[in-house]
């Protein structure tokens, strides 16, 4: 228990390193989770602001593309998605939301859709929206993503609007944007990290990387877990991102949060270098 | 295992190496610093800065008017249109500018000309803040009157009396003007250029750079 406190003392602080801008920091990084510079207080770029800023409409800049990419790509080697557990703002929000998620899981629907087997192809739309809205629609038509992205409005337009009352008017694309922003309160409030699972162009990012990411959680050797595992499913349970936790290997969804390895009552799963 | 070793070095040898690169050797850092994270981007935030016509003669952060400014106000009334490469709001305003003043200029173009509005002489000047110079870019800032630090920014700049001297007088318009369609911003834009010659012209005599 004691080590999912380490990562929320590390989620909250990496907010408040997040909005350093209010004390005048502001640099040339992008972050390496979702975050939008737009927020009054942001620290440094959104990548995926920079991302279609590098193609917008038929142009090409080559190093804005790479940059945040790679960023991203360091992070994703060294930890995989970890940053999605132990760093994104949003994943915190997340955190918060789980709970009352958790309870929604229990009504049968809500269960029976986590179970159905179309669940699996739904984690893909996340691949669809990075590279359909980031990319493809920034270069052929303009920023689609970037007028209705949720997180903008969470971290940018409200902050904005409470701070600034008075100065702003609703842009062209404002009341599309709220919906959607109600639809992804909907969202997080009945599917544990459902915007993980499901949207997150970062995640998209950032999943294959737990393919070769360095650190990783790792199951016991196979004598060992024949031999001690109770098969009680705490493990998959508890998983936030509602991973079959027992059958995974390096699985891309893993947000390395480490439930699974408080839960298990055999001690047979662990992070791994 | 000892596979997955080699891939992961290699793997975290060439982003690491790319990255510390692409910032080394290129401005990469400097863009995103003063292309994103510095200027509004006002898609991000789905809001429009109300525009305020009113004229001032404050800057926004108190800073002298710069001397191109200074200098060009004997010629007319000067025009700043600033943009950048990636902007919903600068990609509406390009085409109605261009009508207003009849003039023709690129995207990532430093444009600086007298150009003819109603047979009245008008300094325009046209900054991509992407691709401008050190001096544009501080103007950026001087005549951010709201403090919105937003783009399309356009700044219009005439003569005012102030207490006995004629002084640089301006206002600042953003984003898409918070008008629904071209010919309304048009017509808002004209009322505004007819209303600052007026008083450029009511206080042009008394005006000295120095």
């Amino acid at each position: 228990m004691e080590f999912q406190i380490k990562r929320l003392l590390s989620q909250i602080l990496i907010f408040f390193s997040a909005n350093l801008g209010a004390l005048g920091l502001k640099t040339g990084f992008c972050y390496p989770f979702f975050y939008c510079n737009s927020c009054p207080a942001a620290t440094s770029a959104c990548p995926l602001r920079a991302i279609e800023q590098s193609v917008y409409k038929n142009s090409f800049y080559w190093r804005l593309l790479l940059f945040p990419i790679l960023i991203l790509g360091f992070f994703g080697v060294t930890s995989g998605r970890a940053i999605c557990g132990w760093a994104c703002p949003i994943g915190l929000l997340q955190r918060g939301t789980g709970k009352i998620a958790r309870k929604f899981k229990k009504y049968p629907s809500i269960k029976k859709l986590g179970q159905h087997q179309i669940e699996r192809y739904l984690r893909y739309i996340k691949y669809f929206i990075l590279i359909g809205l980031v990319i493809i629609s920034s270069f052929l038509i303009g920023f689609i993503f970037t007028d209705i992205c949720p997180i903008g409005v969470l971290t940018g337009t409200i902050p904005t609007l409470i701070l600034y009352p008075g100065k702003f008017v609703p842009g062209y694309y404002f009341l599309a944007a709220i919906i959607i922003f109600i639809l992804f309160l909907i969202l997080i409030f009945t599917i544990e990290r459902g915007w993980c699972r499901y949207f997150c162009p970062i995640g998209a990012i950032l999943a294959p990387f737990n393919k070769i990411s360095m650190l990783h959680i790792s199951i016991a050797s196979k004598e060992k877990f024949d031999k001690e595992c109770l098969h009680c499913n705490a493990c998959s349970n508890v998983c936030p991102m509602g991973i079959d936790v027992i059958n995974m290997n390096r699985d891309p969804e893993c947000i390395l949060c480490g439930k699974c390895i408080n839960i298990c009552p055999k001690n047979l799963i662990k992070y791994e270098r | 295992m000892k596979k997955m070793l080699a891939i992961q070095i290699s793997a975290l040898i060439i982003v690491s190496g790319s990255l510390g690169g692409i910032l080394i050797f290129t401005d990469v850092y400097e863009d995103v610093h003063s292309g994103i994270v510095s200027v509004l981007c006002l898609s991000c935030l789905k809001l429009e800065p109300i525009t305020q016509t009113d004229f001032t003669f404050e800057t926004a952060y108190s800073d002298p008017h710069p001397l191109f400014v200074l200098e060009n106000l004997t010629n007319g009334v000067i025009f700043l249109h600033y943009s950048e490469d990636a902007c919903l709001g600068c990609d509406i305003m390009y085409p109605i500018i261009q009508d207003l003043f009849n003039i023709t200029f690129g995207k990532e173009d430093m444009v600086n000309e007298i150009v003819n509005f109603e047979g009245f002489d008008i300094v325009f000047y046209y900054t991509n803040i992407d691709h401008s110079s050190d001096k544009m870019k501080k103007s950026f800032s001087i005549y951010d009157k709201n403090h919105i630090s937003g783009l399309p920014m356009f700044a219009i700049i005439t003569l005012g009396y102030d207490n006995g001297i004629i002084r640089p007088y301006y206002t600042t318009l953003y984003g898409t003007l918070g008008l629904d369609n071209d010919k309304d911003r048009s017509t808002f834009l004209i009322e505004l250029m007819q209303e600052s010659i007026d008083i450029y012209n009511q206080n042009k005599e008394g005006y000295s750079p120095n």
